[in-house]
């Protein structure tokens, strides 16, 4: 490396110092907080016990929160996959103005705020919204359904929140795949369902592998549509850490809420990393 | 589109045409819907809206906490806008000479605020920033938002640096020019459209964040999210529509920035 080299790697410093200290760092501390005892006066005292895991993991009522919370992910996540999906496909093939019209689309709620956008589905969903109109016309219910402050509604908004994300990584693995290959495969005398699902699913799963670990991270992690559409019904695991730390000022037991939720969410994504493997190498092939 | 096509191609295709136009309005459904309540004139917030009236607008211009809100997320966006360009772009000078292996850490790490998810990184700044005494800062609140709108600066610059090539930069050496002089005349105008659009980006993401400003906020101080959150809390009335109306008209003019800067193919 040249001189002049060197003195550039200084300029990554203020980033680099932003991300350790103010990220890093913190996190870390996170773990040193949750072995902290309860304070009285502060959110904390001084001395060190492992009292908070023992008692998540001792009550029921937790690994249920638990449960849901990564349960809830999973299911928003495979619904945003199949959303998403033929999205990708039709977007991979358009071209000129009319990619441009779609790209914006697609940008735009990406671009609203999460809370804007949960917000626009409480008008949606009324009873008398556009919705229930929309299912009504088309004969798949008789009679308004009431899904404001249901469970529906936050998992449909969460998809809604998340398509995006899963769309552009697979429009990009699929705009990778050259189109003769698709062809070849017609050609050979394979049907189009077939074409799909020996060439074409297998070679967009570099696109989907990211997509569905990036949404299903975001989605466990999700605190504002359940906040907002799903009532005191349900809880889920970040409204339940945010109370602790904003409400009850609980911050040691908070602390362990999170990092359980953080690992368990980081399990997960190695099981599905390992279990989709042999697909990531047969596309890389 | 071009339904007539669709039929020439035989039932699937029709099918699957039909079905990409629902996945669209799926898409744009809640946006619709909003800007369409916030134009209502009468008293509820419905969709479709009763007649036409600003009135709701007028209310929002009424309304201290949601004007409160909006001045004090337009303050911390345009902040985090010109210091995530700044330190950004060094940071994507710094990358072009890291290289292999290491780059690719380098750009991990860089990133790290987005994969990370919101609320463990608020979480952890909620206690450190206590413990160094800028707990419910408005300083506070500003660094969550430069670090959480960081990694969008980032990519944006360092994916416009990414065909400059290192000779342009050997060359104005050569000719004399000094580092600062290369940047400023060489590098720079070259980049420009991709720290324009991080700077885009970065204004965007602090304005739409949630859960950091949540934990961190100042005592008494909302950003315009948790304002509106609130508002409709209590009250569900159209004004609410008409203030995330503002927030959507400023993503759809960061599009079309977007659009005009790099293309939205190459920014997506």
């Amino acid at each position: 490396m040249t001189r002049s080299a060197r003195m550039k790697l200084w300029l990554a410093l203020p980033a680099v110092a932003l991300i350790f200290v103010f990220m890093i760092l913190p996190i870390t501390n996170m773990v040193e907080m949750s072995f902290r005892t309860p304070g009285t006066s502060e959110p904390f005292g001084d001395d060190y016990t492992a009292m908070h895991y023992a008692r998540i993991f001792g009550d029921g009522y937790y690994w249920g929160v638990l449960f849901r919370s990564l349960w809830t992910a999973a299911l928003v996540t495979l619904l945003c996959l199949i959303v998403s999906y033929p999205i990708a496909w039709h977007l991979s093939k358009a071209k000129g103005m009319k990619a441009v019209l779609l790209y914006a689309a697609i940008a735009s709620p990406l671009m609203t705020g999460v809370l804007v956008r949960n917000f626009g589905w409480m008008i949606a969903a009324a009873l008398d919204g556009p919705v229930n109109d929309t299912l009504i016309a088309m004969g798949i219910i008789d009679a308004p359904l009431r899904l404001l402050f249901t469970q529906t509604l936050v998992i449909l908004a969460l998809v809604h929140v998340f398509v995006p994300f899963m769309v552009l990584p697979i429009n990009n693995a699929l705009r990778n795949i050259p189109p003769e290959l698709s062809e070849a495969a017609a050609s050979m005398g394979a049907s189009r369902v077939a074409a799909f699902r020996d060439v074409i699913l297998p070679l967009s799963f570099p696109g989907i592998q990211p997509g569905v670990i990036l949404v299903y991270v975001l989605a466990v992690a999700a605190y504002v549509t359940p906040a907002l559409l799903g009532g005191q019904m349900v809880t889920y695991m970040p409204t339940l850490i945010i109370g602790e730390l904003t409400g009850t000022f609980r911050w040691p037991l908070g602390s362990a809420l999170a990092i359980v939720l953080s690992l368990s969410t980081l399990g997960v994504v190695l099981a599905f990393t390992l279990f989709t493997w042999k697909w990531m190498e047969r596309a890389r092939a | 589109m071009n339904r007539s096509a669709f039929a020439n191609q035989g039932p699937v295709t029709l099918g699957f045409g039909l079905l990409i136009v629902l996945l669209y309005v799926f898409l744009l459904m809640p946006l619709v819907t909003i800007i369409g309540a916030s134009f209502t004139s009468g008293q509820l917030m419905a969709f479709p809206p009763e007649g036409f009236s600003l009135q709701w607008y007028a209310e929002f211009l009424g309304r201290k906490n949601l004007i409160d809100g909006l001045l004090l997320s337009l303050k911390v966006g345009a902040v985090t806008a010109v210091v995530t360009m700044a330190i950004a772009m060094m940071a994507a000078l710094a990358g072009q000479v890291i290289t292999g292996k290491l780059g690719g850490w380098f750009q991990l790490g860089m990133t790290l605020p987005l994969l990370v998810p919101e609320l463990l990184t608020a979480v952890g700044l909620l206690f450190f920033l206590y413990k160094i005494g800028l707990g419910k800062t408005g300083l506070g609140l500003q660094i969550g938002h430069i670090l959480m709108s960081f990694p969008y600066a980032y990519v944006s610059i360092s994916a416009a640096m990414r065909p400059v090539p290192r000779a342009l930069d050997e060359a104005s050496a050569s000719l004399g020019a000094t580092g600062w002089q290369t940047f400023r005349l060489v590098t720079l105008p070259l980049v420009m459209p991709g720290l324009a659009m991080g700077g885009i980006f970065a204004f965007i993401n602090s304005f739409d964040l949630y859960t950091i400003s949540l934990l961190l906020k100042p005592i008494g101080g909302n950003t315009l999210p948790l304002a509106l959150f609130d508002f409709l809390t209590y009250e569900f009335k159209p004004t609410a529509a008409a203030a995330a109306t503002i927030s959507i008209l400023l993503s759809l003019v960061g599009v079309g920035l977007v659009q005009k800067l790099v293309g939205l193919q190459r920014a997506f």
